[in-house]
């Protein structure tokens, strides 16, 4: 049977928490009722574990439950947020805020709605990756009706100052979405703190399913958003569609879980990243991608100089690791956000994402740096002159 | 992501005469592409009469670039000139099953071989 990799992909997905995976397949058995069948005790039973997730992931958040949304996961959120927000409010205005370095599933978004006439204005962070809320502040227009800026960065984990940003919109009166996927279990979220009036969360990049995710919704005063699924008025009319209990009872135990034990997997990990960088960095001519004083513990993304980045990857085949983000290397384009923070194509490509989760161990990353170590001066040394 | 063909990782893994022979008389180089293009070739080969008696590579590339050099370095190994100028990337990339999307880069490779031949017309 061939050795499976080590898995340093855990920004792109994360195995399943067992503890999670019980109470999955605990109510796979033994619930059976429609959430939505409130005239029967089995769909009562049903609306209560979803009650309860909701209870779960507002906690996470610092929100109250019933401004949680359940969604397929962060991408429908996002779509959700952007695309229904300013379609709601287009009477009002048709420009939107954004930056270069989002994930696609806000990019995409915007470009739907740039096609139905919108302006988007699209910042460049800067070379460490971040957005400011200075920049944010320049391009507010008055027919702005909203922003959206990420908090952690897939790529990069770096973190930005979405706080200042949504208190800056709050000021001007402009709504303010944030991309949360990489946040919840690595860094602090609290939707009062950061000011946010939507934020998209999901569940599998944190040691829960895929398939769920969530949009917090801020409630009072009610902010005005145009649903993109019809057909049931679930969700208070805001997200048609049967409930996925067993999908939302592991998002909520993911959550719970990501949050009382935040603390403690992310000194771990902190302590393991910053020994593979030491490790990597043994190699010479490596660069950290992203500000490495603002950035999310479990990602370490590395661009090796001198090292064509298919051989790289190939070389390292023993680690499970992301050139690029996951969900778009198929394509083998340079990284856009790594190009947005001044990188060559040459050095986009020849970047690798390391991302550790709370199942990495110490063996993990001392495999990590013994393959580092063997093949990045193997693949310099056939290159050397060439 | 690309498939590799068994013999393009045994080749990668472990690829055979890379370096650069160290500069002599009868010793002739030759290179092509760049790195800015993502693919460059190196080659350095030893003459010993009307054939080559050594060929070493240095490559920036792919995996398949790589173990294309690396290939090559023993198919030339007592060509003669006239052998080289009339090679073609067509034998390598049948050889190691190198993917029609990969063959731009085996042309640059090709060059590389064809301009070490001229290197040795003019070493005589």
């Amino acid at each position: 049977m061939l050795e499976l990799p080590i898995y340093l992909d855990n920004a792109a997905t994360t195995p399943v928490d067992p503890r999670v995976v019980d109470g999955m397949i605990d109510c796979l058995r033994n619930v059976q009722g429609n959430p939505s069948s409130m005239s029967h005790d089995f769909g009562r039973r049903a609306r209560a574990l979803v009650e309860r997730a909701r209870a779960q992931v507002a906690t996470a958040i610092g929100a109250r439950p019933e401004c949680i949304v359940w969604t397929s996961g962060a991408t429908e959120s996002d779509n959700f947020a952007i695309m229904g927000a300013a379609r709601f409010h287009a009477d009002r205005g048709r420009h939107i805020v954004s930056a270069k370095t989002e994930h696609k599933a806000v990019l995409d978004a915007l470009k739907q709605l740039e096609r139905e006439g919108f302006a988007v204005t699209y910042l460049k962070p800067d070379a460490g990756g971040i957005v400011k809320a200075e920049q944010v502040a320049e391009a507010l227009r008055p027919d702005t009706v909203l922003v959206s800026i990420m908090h952690v960065n897939n790529e990069t984990g770096v973190i930005n100052d979405v706080a200042a940003i949504g208190r800056l919109c709050r000021e001007r009166g402009v709504l303010f979405h944030c991309d949360a996927a990489q946040s919840v279990g690595k860094v602090p979220v609290d939707v009062t703190t950061l000011n946010v009036d939507l934020l998209s969360l999901n569940a599998h990049k944190v040691h829960g399913p895929k398939g769920v995710g969530a949009l917090y919704v801020r409630r009072t005063p009610p902010l005005g958003l145009r649903p993109l699924l019809v057909g049931g008025g679930q969700e208070g009319g805001l997200r048609s569609g049967t409930l996925a209990t067993h999908q939302i009872v592991g998002m909520g135990l993911t959550f719970s879980l990501a949050t009382n034990e935040m603390d403690r997997d992310m000194a771990r990990m902190r302590a393991q990243r910053d020994r593979l960088w030491q490790g990597i960095a043994a190699v010479g001519e490596v660069d950290v991608n992203g500000d490495v004083e603002r950035r999310a513990a479990n990602i370490l993304n590395v661009t090796f100089r001198g090292v064509e980045g298919e051989s790289l990857q190939f070389a390292l085949r023993r680690l499970a690791v992301s050139a690029g983000a996951a969900c778009s290397s198929a394509s083998e384009e340079a990284s856009y956000v790594l190009r947005a923070l001044g990188r060559t194509d040459q050095e986009a490509q020849s970047s690798l994402r390391f991302s550790l989760g709370r199942f990495t161990t110490d063996a993990d990353i001392d495999t990590a740096i013994a393959e580092v170590q063997r093949e990045v001066p193997r693949l310099r040394q056939i290159a050397r002159r060439a | 992501m690309t498939i590799y063909s068994a013999q393009v990782v045994e080749h990668f893994d472990a690829p055979r005469n890379a370096g650069r022979l160290a500069t002599a008389p009868d010793v002739v180089e030759a290179e092509a592409g760049s790195r800015s293009q993502g693919t460059q070739f190196h080659f350095s080969a030893r003459i010993a009469g009307n054939a080559l008696a050594a060929v070493h590579f240095e490559a920036y590339g792919c995996p398949h670039c790589i173990a294309a050099a690396s290939w090559l370095t023993q198919r030339l190994r007592g060509a003669s000139v006239d052998a080289l100028e009339r090679w073609s990337w067509r034998e390598v990339a049948e050889a190691l099953a190198v993917p029609a999307e990969k063959r731009g880069h085996l042309l640059t490779l090709e060059d590389a071989v064809r301009r070490l031949a001229a290197a040795w017309r003019r070493h005589g």
